[in-house]
């Protein structure tokens, strides 16, 4: 062939053979871990240093200008501590003063690709916040009077492994309790709890997300959603929740490239958040009307016929929806259909437009952009309405049924269950299942509760229910972050109830000060955990390490204890628990040893070397062999790029057809579920899933017969998506047993005259619950919460100016906030943003001079008054920052003025507040709470009333159903309800 | 479109070159991989930043300059492909690096053995073939010839290497390409040069590439002030021009119309009967018809 012919050809070699010799080039140069195309590659990246020069990177010093002062950094990977969605950062840690100077985002990290929102970059605030906890302090005076002795580690884990030691010997296990604030890492507190034999993990999740999570688990048996926004053509968020403020960086860099493509986001917020600025259709319903809209929409779908009809016929439980609720019917699926058109009927446009107060018309075009978008229909409803009203669950479990309706449950820019695009490697050791059962969390009044009834343990302790003879909080600030904060005072500062009380924090809070002992911990640059989050179809798992102590390793030297690297005696929680573990079973008798010691080396301590080492070996598939590419072990492949995408692109994991060899013996019921004889195969990945039941003869659900196909199916009872639920209907609510609408404890009807709804579920995106205190960017950012109020509104409560000092008063207190008068909220609704209003005792340590109001907290009887007596303002400390604070406010503590509003299904506090508003009383000052505590108790004992208890309702004598989701599940007989007295009597 | 490892190995080739002008890092990389002669930092910012700047919208856009409908329309084009612009949407790196992607993604998608590749779904591989197609016809082959032309003349020895290089490669892909229409930049130019234009409009038409059919760069817009005797005044390239033509109109309007037939030979004679090169050759004919006219009137008004 002539070079006339064949392009590329001439006589100085080919073309392709000079494209080959390139190609070589750049192997060699990815072999060794570097990289080729040194600059921004300009296709789908933006510039970050190259990875081969993380070692020696060089900036020059912008304080040195004009001069140029070069600065040699090591670039050095870990997670970022400051919400859950564990994006990827890189510290800066100066080669010759051997500190952090700064984050930025860490490039090689699948989620977050390089970006952060604030609150990445301002981990550095709170490494060098000249305000934090450095050493152990134990109380040297009566609970909460400000007294602290600093002691050393020894003092502190022998005095409470001495205590701990003491209960196990003395069967008192449910006095043990550990309670989580911010998680930040996948199980290994669990697994701690397990090896002590203690049901006592505890954590924040019914303050949180719980009404959201439970309207997913009754669909999919997986209880959180993973939109894949990025390839959405329309994205429908209830609340922005999420996308503004918990998950802000990841969510948002792939709402935005979908917007880019031209996809149309629908943001359904009472008020004008940052989401839904940029949304196409912001629609600011009544709050607690969400339900009401999502099924108007979904019966849109329904009578025009525009839902996946093949979809709904293959993966709902419509067979066993309609034998059970339609018997005398046949059981077709199109006699299902017929069945399902007028299911509905009730939830036209006018009936969502009557409760939602948005126009009809604008629903139903809202509907009509919702059905054009097929299967590729993201969509997301986190805390907010979920989180706010009673019954909120619908919220999330009708959302499901629109993606559900358009077939867009795993789909490319469809809606995923979290586990499968979620890693949590499969640990070391693993403890049993806990042979005790913790009635303070996982009271039988709540059957059917998404997670723990943290809220409530204050009632339930002056109840008498029990008592805790040691109590962690771990990251968690339960004073300020729950409801009824007084009554956790109440609880926290009385010894016969809480008997030792630790927290465990990197920084001071509004619950530390009531503590016993306050131990510190390490920031996110500053410990080690594992996580991984749902954020695309694919699966990555992030590492978090101590930067410094990773930094100094890759310089040769040997750190064999956290502590060496942190500053002062601030340590990690792995090695504390591993260390508490082994002081409270010295010699292994109680079998708690065999948990926290080492593998290769049996009767030494377990080192966070060889526990990551193991699970980076034996449980990340296809992480050794990349390590081994680059001539590295897992690990300090792990220490030098900080995560690892497992796999990309999984799919559809229900359709997936279930392998021969799991399939053994195995029986079909009559609605398809197929369960087998073969054990479970132990995957690496152990992402927390729902656990269906065996069949009766102790077969295990392995997957469902669709068109005659074993198909992976659904970690539910039926395998299937289930829109009816058989739990829900036998569990004593056969009237929620279908996706519904119930009305809100704050809907128009159940308010009084002048009340209006206070929606007090939203926040910042720059702001990080308990520890935004300590960041002083984000202090200076935002450092106060209005209360968001319609200029009608504001007239009418005799507000004139934003500004003014006003009143809420909710029902068993009122708070002092300042008015903010907006066009950005619905008339009859108020909202204040939490995270804000952090105060500190006048006694007590400083805590956060940026962001912390100096109070005075007086107790009278059931009465409690915190009266504001400074706000913040410059002082001299180490960082000659905190000299130049120039805002006074740091706004309200609202969450204190409300009861607890247990949801009686989820469990779920229901946030939302009927409240009056007024302006302030001469004498008020900003920040001022009163609170009357036995209205509280009042309140809890309304709501409990609402419950209907597994002894009542139980169909099988257990106290919740088994295949639930439950943290820390303990084994099987501890499910079944206590014997009644009189029974074994006689 | 088949995958094949030729068809990588091209692609591949056109990245390195491509990136090439991206940074003066990837220059010494990729340079040193591909055998080009050393590029100094120098040598880089002179050409890309200071001289001839890599973007197709300097040379397909109706401005000029960067941005605006030239930018527009290649960002359009990632769009339609479904894929999201990046910030510089028509920088040569980005162009050349996407056209490899997409031969490699076809090549995948036809089941290319070679890579271990499944097959894509059916129609996959004939429409990144398509959209290659299209990126080569419309965003790659109508400016790049001639940009090319116009780096090689800048001095840089490894940067005219660079230029005859990537020519090569970019007329041996024109073998394999079917060709399209003409491109849609050049059916939808706008007007050409006209003499009439005030002085401020013609230096800004004369260093509009799609308007005059030639490149005059900030260095050769140097050479043609010592040519027309005149002082090259520092600043943007229009300003410099217009100064120079308020200095002595006759002189630098023949300069230009010299420039003008060159870069008229030089476009007809780079693909003999390519549309494409037709156009622009017909386009720097037009102006430097113009500009000898011009250039005759004002000696004329001096004499």
């Amino acid at each position: 062939m002539s070079d006339s012919t064949q392009p590329g050809r001439d006589a100085a070699g080919t073309l392709a053979d000079l494209g080959k010799r390139v190609s070589a080039a750049r192997d060699a140069t990815l072999a060794r871990g570097e990289t080729f195309y040194q600059g921004p590659s300009r296709v789908h990246l933006a510039a970050f240093p190259p990875k081969e020069r993380w070692d020696d990177w060089v900036e020059l010093s912008s304080k040195a200008w004009p001069k140029r002062a070069e600065r040699h950094y090591m670039l050095v990977p870990t997670t970022c501590f400051n919400c859950e969605s564990a994006c990827g950062l890189l510290a800066y840690v100066d080669r010759e003063t051997g500190t952090v100077r700064k984050f930025e985002g860490n490039p090689e990290h699948p989620g977050s690709r390089g970006r952060n929102c604030a609150k990445g970059p301002a981990t550095i605030n709170q490494v060098t916040d000249p305000d934090r906890i450095l050493y152990p302090m134990r109380r040297s005076g009566p609970r909460g009077a400000g007294g602290w002795e600093r002691i050393t580690w020894d003092e502190a884990l022998d005095a409470l492994a001495g205590r701990i030691r003491t209960a196990l010997a003395e069967q008192r296990h449910n006095e043990i309790m550990v309670h989580l604030g911010r998680p930040g890492e996948d199980g290994y507190t669990e697994r701690v709890l397990a090896s002590w034999g203690v049901d006592g993990h505890n954590s924040h999740t019914n303050v949180c997300s719980s009404g959201g999570r439970t309207g997913f688990q009754f669909w999919l048996g997986i209880d959180r959603p993973s939109p894949d926004h990025a390839n959405a053509k329309v994205i429908y968020l209830i609340s922005s929740h999420l996308e503004a403020g918990h998950y802000f960086n990841p969510h948002a860099q792939r709402i935005t490239e979908a917007r880019a493509r031209g996809a149309k986001v629908i943001v359904l917020d009472t008020r004008l958040s940052n989401t839904a600025t940029h949304a196409d259709y912001w629609l600011s319903p009544q709050p607690g009307s969400e339900a009401a809209i999502n099924l108007a929409i979904a019966r849109h779908l329904i009578t025009t016929g525009r839902y996946d009809r093949d979809f709904v016929r293959r993966w709902w439980n419509w067979a066993e929806y309609m034998h059970a609720c339609h018997p005398d019917r046949p059981g077709t699926f199109e006699e299902f259909e017929r069945v399902l058109a007028g299911l509905y009927d009730e939830y036209t446009f006018e009936f969502a437009a009557a409760e939602s107060g948005i126009d009809a018309a604008t629903l139903a075009e809202v509907a009509d952009v919702v059905a054009g978008a097929g299967t590729r229909f993201s969509s997301h409803s986190w805390r907010s309405a979920a989180a706010g009203n009673l019954g909120g669950w619908q919220v999330s479990r009708t959302l499901f049924l629109i993606s559900a309706l358009l077939g867009a449950v795993a789909t490319e820019g469809g809606t995923f269950p979290n586990a499968w695009n979620k890693f949590v490697p499969r640990p070391i050791h693993t403890p049993p299942h806990p042979a005790v059962w913790q009635e303070l969390s996982w009271p039988t009044e709540y059957p059917l509760a998404q997670n723990e009834l943290s809220f409530l343990l204050p009632h339930f302790l002056k109840d008498g229910r029990g008592k805790l003879d040691t109590y962690f909080i771990r990251v968690y600030n339960p004073v300020w972050t729950n409801p009824d904060g007084a009554s956790w005072i109440e609880v926290l500062t009385d010894e016969t109830k809480v008997g030792c009380y630790v927290a465990l924090t990197p920084t001071w809070n509004e619950s530390a000060y009531f503590a016993d002992y306050v131990l510190p911990m390490g920031l996110g640059s500053e410990r080690h955990d594992t996580h991984s989050y749902e954020q695309y179809d694919g699966q990555w798992v992030g590492f978090r390490q101590p930067v410094l102590r990773a930094a100094r390793e890759r310089a040769g030297e040997t750190i064999t204890d956290t502590r060496q690297v942190n500053p002062g005696e601030v340590w990690e929680e792995n090695e504390f628990w591993i260390e508490l573990s082994w002081r409270i079973d010295p010699d292994g008798s109680l079998g708690i040893r065999q948990y926290h010691e080492s593998r290769a080396h049996p009767g030494e301590k377990l080192t966070v070397d060889e526990y990551y080492g193991w699970m980076f070996e034996n449980s990340v598939p296809g992480l050794p062999e990349r390590a081994a590419s680059e001539g590295l072990t897992p690990l300090e492949w792990m220490r030098r790029y900080g995560a690892f995408e497992v796999s990309r692109g999984d799919g559809a994991v229900h359709e997936r057809e279930v392998p021969d060899e799991e399939l053994s013996d195995i029986a079909v019921n009559e609605f398809g579920r197929v369960y087998t004889a073969a054990p479970a195969p132990a995957g690496p990945n152990i992402v927390p899933v729902a656990s269906p039941g065996p069949d009766e003869q102790g077969r295990r659900a392995v997957g469902v017969s669709v068109d005659g196909v074993i198909r992976r199916g659904f970690p539910t009872p039926s395998g299937r998506l289930e829109f009816w639920s058989a739990t829900l209907a036998d569990w004593g609510w056969p009237e929620h047993a279908l996706p519904g609408y119930i009305r809100s404890h704050v809907h128009p009807d159940n308010l009084a005259e002048g009340q209006v709804v206070l929606l007090s579920t939203f926040r910042l995106p720059t702001q990080i619950h308990t520890r935004s205190a300590n960041s002083k960017w984000l202090d200076e950012i935002a450092h106060t919460n209005p209360v968001w109020m319609h200029p009608a509104d504001a007239a009418r409560f005799g507000v004139a100016r934003t500004g003014d000092l006003v009143r809420v008063e909710t029902e068993i207190g009122y708070f002092v906030a300042k008015a903010w008068i907006t066009q950005g909220i619905r008339p009859g609704v108020v909202a204040c943003s939490h995270h804000m209003g952090r105060w500190r005792l006048a006694d007590g340590p400083r805590g956060s001079g940026g962001a912390m109001a100096t109070v005075a907290l007086s107790h009278s009887g059931d009465t409690w008054q915190m009266a504001r007596k400074a706000g913040v303002g410059p002082y001299q400390s180490e960082d000659p920052d905190t000299a130049r604070i120039w805002w006074s406010e740091t706004g309200v503590h609202q969450n204190i003025t409300f009861p607890v509003h247990p949801d009686p299904i989820s469990g779920m506090h229901c946030w939302h507040q009927a409240v009056r508003v007024r302006p302030a009383e001469p004498g008020d000052r900003h920040g001022d709470i009163s609170v009357d505590t036995a209205k509280s108790r009042q309140a809890y004992r309304n709501w409990l009333e609402l419950a209907r208890p597994a002894g009542q309702t139980t169909p099988d004598g257990t106290r919740r159903p088994r295949w639930l989701l439950r943290p820390l599940r303990p084994q099987a007989d501890t499910y079944l309800l206590p014997v009644p007295q009189e029974s074994t009597a006689s | 479109m088949t995958g094949s490892e030729p068809d990588r190995a091209g692609g591949e080739l056109l990245r390195a070159l491509g990136a090439i002008a991206d940074s003066p890092a990837d220059a010494r990389t990729a340079g040193r991989a591909l055998g080009l002669p050393e590029i100094s930092a120098a040598e880089h910012t002179e050409v890309f930043v200071l001289n001839c700047p890599p973007h197709a919208s300097v040379y397909l856009g109706p401005e000029g300059g960067l941005g605006g409908e030239g930018t527009d329309r290649v960002a359009g084009f990632w769009r339609v492909i479904g894929l999201v612009p990046p910030r510089e949407p028509d920088h040569l790196t980005t162009l050349l690096s996407l056209y490899a992607a997409l031969g490699e993604a076809a090549s995948d998608a036809a089941g290319d053995t070679a890579a271990g590749a499944a097959a894509g779904p059916p129609g996959l591989a004939d429409r990144l073939g398509r959209a290659r197609e299209v990126l080569f016809n419309e965003h790659l082959w109508p400016w790049l010839p001639g940009y090319l032309d116009a780096v090689a003349e800048l001095g840089s020895p490894g940067l005219a290497a660079w230029a005859a290089l990537t020519t090569r490669a970019l007329v041996a892909e024109r073998a394999v390409t079917k060709a399209g229409p003409l491109p849609l930049a050049l059916r939808a130019a706008p007007e050409p040069v006209s003499a009439d234009a005030p002085l401020a409009d013609l230096a800004a038409a004369l260093t509009t590439p799609i308007r005059s059919g030639l490149i005059v760069t900030r260095q050769r817009l140097r050479d043609g002030a010592g040519a027309a005797g005149t002082g090259y005044r520092i600043g943007e390239r229009r300003f410099a021009l217009r100064s120079m033509l308020e200095q002595d109109p006759g002189p630098t309007l023949g300069w230009l119309a010299g420039q003008a037939l060159d870069w008229s030979r030089r476009h007809a004679e780079r693909a003999p009967g390519d549309p494409a090169g037709t156009w622009w050759s017909e386009r720097a004919a037009h102006t430097a018809r113009m500009l000898l006219a011009a250039a005759e009137r004002a000696s004329a008004a001096v004499g």
